[in-house]
């Protein structure tokens, strides 16, 4: 029997990180390893709980958050999507030699098949 | 009063629109209130060109907007929505802090305001409030929205009028007499100034309101809620 993917949810705003929070919710294949209310306890939380994902905020489009620059210079096996509050996408990140980004509708079923296809594969766009 | 099917119905149950730009948010959002029994989402979608058209087709009862969609849209989509549906309710949801543009909100004639900090059950209880007729604002707001009828009714100005047309109170209280229809040297007289001081503050207050007249000036004031 495959694993759990693992997820560690770090969105702000409040309703943003509980709306992450309902999309993962049902899904059978994927445990909630950890909710972070701010980005300066990402790290010590992805430290203790080991996840295959983080799902954080994205607070300007277009500029990488530096918290996945702290998280994927330490871990670089870790998958990172940042979702946009008030934008209609989400980036995902991950590193291979450098970091790289790929955009990805803000939908459940976009996050929701980034985690699935990628917690496991090399990481680039499918 | 309840519409005939509207809330004083037992079987009723609110229709709510969500305009919002995150596709997440609309999804799950709309997940929640289906989950609760006096709710169905008629309706949800991005902002477009087309939004005015969709809104009013699904009639809806309540509409939530988020605060990027209402900057996209502009207080014109709120104006035009509530003269088409004037029951509708409309509660506007991921906004900031911010006095002024809470009070603008207000001034649109939105039904509630939400933080951005606000829960998602938060969302629902207030989705639940407006639908009942309540209004919905954070408290700290709530006094910005008390200070401001205060400020108005003492100083006979509106803060929007300073904000978007840039006038003073003092050119405010100027163009209060302007509208009475008094002359320079009657203002003059009237607010202890020189006739060539109130020919001054006139002529700057024609510049700043881009008017070619007197009577311009009252009419572009009178525009943003300034009532002399």
């Amino acid at each position: 029997m495959e694993k759990n993917i693992r997820v560690l949810v770090a969105n702000r705003p409040r309703l943003m990180r509980e709306l992450v929070l309902e999309a993962f919710a049902d899904q059978p294949d994927i445990e909630i390893v950890g909710e972070v209310v701010d980005d300066a306890e990402i790290l010590a939380s992805v430290e203790r709980t080991h996840p295959d994902f983080v799902v954080i905020a994205l607070e300007n489009p277009g500029r990488r958050p530096t918290i996945c620059d702290t998280v994927l210079r330490q871990y670089p096996e870790m998958r990172i999507i940042a979702v946009a509050p008030n934008h209609k996408y989400s980036v995902y990140y991950w590193a291979s030699l450098k970091i790289h980004s790929h955009d990805v509708e803000a939908s459940e079923e976009s996050i929701l098949s980034t985690v699935r296809n990628k917690t496991h594969s090399a990481g680039g766009p499918s | 009063m309840g519409r005939p099917n509207g809330p004083g119905n037992a079987t009723w149950k609110a229709g709510v629109y969500l305009l919002a730009e995150n596709r997440l948010l609309r999804e799950t959002l709309s997940r929640l209130l289906q989950k609760k029994t006096e709710f169905r989402v008629v309706g949800e979608g991005a902002y477009s060109d087309a939004v005015i058209e969709q809104v009013l087709a699904s009639q809806c009862d309540i509409l939530l907007l988020d605060g990027v969609t209402r900057v996209h849209a502009g207080t014109d989509l709120i104006h035009e929505l509530l003269r088409a549906l004037p029951d509708l309710r409309v509660l506007l949801i991921g906004m900031e802090e911010e006095e002024e543009t809470f009070v603008r909100a207000v001034r649109s004639g939105v039904a509630g305001y939400l933080l951005k900090d606000a829960s998602a059950m938060e969302v629902v209880a207030a989705v639940r409030a407006v639908t009942q007729g309540e209004a919905v604002c954070p408290p700290r707001l709530c006094q910005a929205l008390f200070h401001y009828i205060a400020q108005q009714a003492r100083e006979g100005t509106v803060p929007a009028v300073q904000a978007e047309l840039g006038l003073t109170p003092r050119q405010q209280q100027l163009v209060s007499l302007v509208a009475q229809g008094l002359t320079n040297k009657e203002i003059a007289d009237h607010l202890h100034l020189s006739e060539q001081t109130v020919k001054n503050h006139v002529h700057r207050i024609l510049r700043q309101v881009h008017a070619r007249s007197r009577s311009e000036i009252v009419a572009t004031v009178r525009n943003c809620g300034f009532s002399s």
